[in-house]
């Protein structure tokens, strides 16, 4: 109607398998890189993991300076942060027992009062609960990649299964690896990107893997590879409108959706472009490994 | 229409409508509205009306100490009834080792205090007793504090005048708080960080060497005063009435002394005070809150009518707040405040305005991109687009979930999202166009071939959300709520009501060509 549906080829033939190699390559460089900086860098963990206490208040006329100079003469593990503008300051102070941290809450609050129009949030998580709520996130991530390994299994051949958990264990440490570059911190919310960047980025391979499955019964005598190239370039438009309106979606939240859903929204940027990434050239080329063709032995 | 089921036409429209009707509680937000139908609106959670998360824990190892004390105490009144002396009582954390200077008596004493306490594990050697704590003992201590600290807390917070609290156990040792719309928290967990004991001691103001030289004769023990440390006070250990037998408190004004708390004992404690004051005319009777003296006053004369002031330096806020935790009650351990987050009314506001133009930013954006690309095709997905949005909030107001700040990240993320079910339908359907010349048999196997695919896709996507709900908590929760409620709306929307939408436009624009 308004031709812009020509910008993708009806029947697009592009040789996505030729080029595995380059992107194997690069994504086993950025693999590595991502679990150098894991261990070296670490993320930036948020007051939900680390534990400690976080106050964000709005000021009146109050430079972070001047906050800073009144906090710091009294407590010597704060520190301050504008967030999102000059006059909305986020104050964190470290973990401490958990007691004594919520003393330091009605401390700092009764010092800085004057100088305070409304404190918007105070968070405390105490030791105990950060490394649970850790164990916990970590638990639902592992368990999620096992139950759509599962879901996969049945649905399709094992070899699938095997492929998509590849792909998935790949997204999910190459996003970690970027929020370490970026130094995005890492909370509760970005476990949550997380759980549903693999929720997006196996959506985009059980649409991909359908096809190939579909294409393996209809074209019997067909080379794999030919075969995974089809399979990608039938479902190709697909892949990159769905990535586009989601992005758009995406970055519509990180534009307006405010300073404290930001790294949630950024995560979940990184995670679809990493997502589409894989399913497209890590995804079925990792089938490739199997030389398969499931359909012909059954027959 | 031709080709299409008018029942189907009929229930999408009618599914499409309950959704249209059942989302306008939640457009309107009527706050205090008792109307069955606007009762059906959103909750919002505490990050974005504002409001309070507690999670308490009972400090468990206290209460354990305490018992062990108790039952050591028993032994002891067991050992000087059978005249046998005690040399050395050592605590663990689990246990306690009482050495007796000879075991003669040693199997009586195990044997009536096995009478006394069938739960406990008790065990002789030489001339050592161990006590200990087994884990179902334990376990029975454990469950009964956390009920009863449950309905302190619940007690304290109700007098504290919040609306709509919601006060569950959480795990083995937590209590959850959450109360919404609190202006002042701080006071809150001040209400909540004391156990409240109050107790009454005699004063033994005689012994000033002991005082001294601070060591606790037996019997006694050296306390501090709530407003000094410095001075301190040698009281008779046993309390002789405490808080349990109180029946009313409140704070009041005495003209003389100032802000003060009034108590009243029940018959009980009435008998036990007249009999106390009256035999101790002259001495000082300590009151102790959490172990503290807040006060000592000389006892001038006996008090019989079972009621009395507490005096110290109150003011009017510090005397009705003690008033309210002596009346609800001392918790049987203290409680630690674990987790804590509180979030002010101008922030969540904040939150939900930038949400509504995320959302609404998102859509357009979504739409617009749609139409440029699938021409009317992609007007009709829109059109299921925002017919999937009404359908999530009249799903969210009905069933009562709770739309968290993050829940809103997933209905901005399933407007993305949603639109991809149509999408895959639609290149279907361009791939069938090279096939086939009907554009009803095109159409039809569009949607059938694309059908198989969509639910792989989503089921997937619901794992992921559902295994969110089960490892997350609170505002994550919220999230993945809207993201799975997305995802299936999303399914019906593309399957049933762009399906009805294509055969519609179909048949009123008698195309033969499909323009996508």
């Amino acid at each position: 109607m308004f031709g812009l549906n020509k910008i993708i080829p009806v029947e697009p033939n592009i040789n996505f398998l030729g080029l595995r190699k380059k992107f194997l390559i690069f994504s086993i460089v950025a693999i590595i890189i991502s679990i150098c900086l894991l261990t070296v860098k670490g993320l930036n963990l948020g007051i939900d993991f680390k534990g400690g206490t976080l106050i964000e208040v709005s000021t009146k006329n109050t430079s972070i300076g001047e906050l800073r100079d009144m906090l710091s003469e009294n407590f010597n593990d704060v520190s301050l942060q504008e967030f999102g503008s000059k006059d909305k300051i986020l104050i964190r102070l470290q973990n401490k027992s958990n007691q004594e941290s919520i003393e330091t809450v009605n401390e700092v609050k009764n010092l800085i009062q004057d100088k305070v129009l409304e404190f918007r949030r105070s968070e405390f998580v105490g030791p105990t609960i950060s490394s649970e709520l850790l164990l916990r996130g970590f638990q639902a991530v592992s368990f999620a990649l096992i139950a759509i390994l599962i879901y996969i299994w049945l649905r399709f051949e094992w070899q699938f299964g095997f492929g998509a958990v590849v792909a998935l264990t790949h997204d999910v440490l190459f996003t970690l690896g970027l929020l370490s570059v970026f130094n995005v911190e890492f909370s509760l919310a970005t476990i949550a990107a997380i759980l549903t960047i693999a929720g997006y980025s196996i959506n985009d391979t059980v649409v991909i893997f359908d096809r190939v499955r579909e294409n393996l019964r209809k074209y019997k005598k067909m080379e794999l590879v030919e075969i995974f190239n089809l399979s990608v370039n039938n479902t190709l438009s697909r892949t990159v409108m769905t990535s586009l309106t989601t992005l758009l979606a995406l970055f519509s939240l990180f534009i307006f959706g405010g300073e404290v859903i930001r790294p949630f929204a950024l995560t979940m940027i990184i995670g679809v472009v990493i997502g589409t990434y894989s399913s497209v050239f890590i995804a079925v080329p990792t089938l490739l490994i199997f030389k398969f063709r499931p359909q012909d032995e059954n027959d | 229409m031709q080709k299409y089921p008018l029942w189907k036409s009929f229930t999408v429209i009618l599914l499409v409508l309950l959704g249209v009707i059942f989302s306008i509680p939640s457009i309107i937000y009527n706050d205090d509205s008792d109307n069955w139908f606007l009762k059906n609106k959103i909750n919002l959670g505490l990050d974005l009306q504002g409001g309070s998360y507690l999670l308490l824990e009972v400090q468990l190892d206290t209460l354990y100490a305490e018992e062990l004390e108790n039952l050591s105490e028993s032994i002891r009144l067991l050992a000087r009834e059978n005249k046998v002396k005690i040399i050395n009582v050592k605590y663990n954390i689990n246990d306690v080792t009482i050495t007796f200077e000879n075991n003669i008596k040693i199997k009586d004493i195990k044997n009536s205090f096995f009478q006394m306490y069938r739960g406990v594990s008790i065990q002789e050697n030489e001339n050592r007793i161990i006590v200990k704590l087994d884990e179902a003992y334990k376990k029975t201590i454990q469950d009964s504090a956390i009920k009863q600290s449950l309905e302190i807390v619940r007690k304290r917070i109700d007098e504290s005048g919040t609306k709509e609290p919601l006060i569950q156990r959480s795990g083995k040792k937590r209590i959850l708080l959450q109360l919404p719309g609190i202006k002042d928290p701080e006071r809150i967990k001040e209400l909540l960080g004391k156990t409240a004991k109050l107790t009454f001691h005699l004063v033994d103001d005689d012994n000033t060497a002991a005082l001294k030289s601070n060591i606790e004769p037996f019997g006694k023990i050296i306390v501090s005063d709530i407003y000094d440390e410095n001075i301190k006070y040698l009281i008779d250990k046993r309390s002789l009435v405490g808080g349990e037998n109180l029946v009313d408190a409140k704070g009041s004004f005495d003209q003389t002394e100032g802000h003060a708390v009034s108590f009243r004992f029940d018959t009980e404690g009435a008998q036990k005070f007249g009999r106390i004051t009256s035999n101790n005319v002259g001495k000082r009777l300590a009151v102790l809150l959490d172990g503290v003296v807040i006060t000592a006053p000389r006892i001038n004369s006996a008090i019989t009518g079972g009621s009395g002031i507490i005096t110290g330096n109150f003011d009017a806020q510090g005397a009705s707040d003690l008033a309210v935790l002596l009346r609800a009650g001392a918790l049987p351990a203290p409680l630690e405040i674990v987790e804590e987050r509180s979030v002010g009314a101008g922030l969540g506001a904040d939150s939900i305005a930038a949400g509504k133009i995320a959302s609404f930013i998102g859509m357009l954006l979504v739409c617009i991109f749609m139409v440029l690309i699938y021409g009317t095709f992609g007007a009709l997905a829109n059109i299921s687009l925002i017919a999937n949005i009404f359908i999530i909030i009249s799903l969210l107001g009905t069933i009562g979930a709770t739309l968290t700040l993050p829940g809103i990240a997933g209905i901005v993320l399933t407007i993305g999202m949603a639109v991809d079910a149509n999408v895959l339908i639609f290149e279907r359907i361009k791939e069938e166009r090279l096939k086939n010349r009907n554009v009803y048999q095109i159409v039809k196997n569009g949607f059938d071939r694309a059908m198989s695919t969509i639910l792989d896709a989503n089921i997937t996507t619901l794992i992921a959300a559902v295994l969110l709900f089960a490892f997350g908590s609170g505002p994550i929760r919220g999230f993945s709520i809207t993201l799975s409620l997305g995802v299936i709306a999303s399914m019906f929307t593309a399957l049933m009501l762009t399906n009805f939408l294509v055969y519609f436009y179909l048949s009123i624009s008698s195309k033969k060509e499909l323009n996508l």
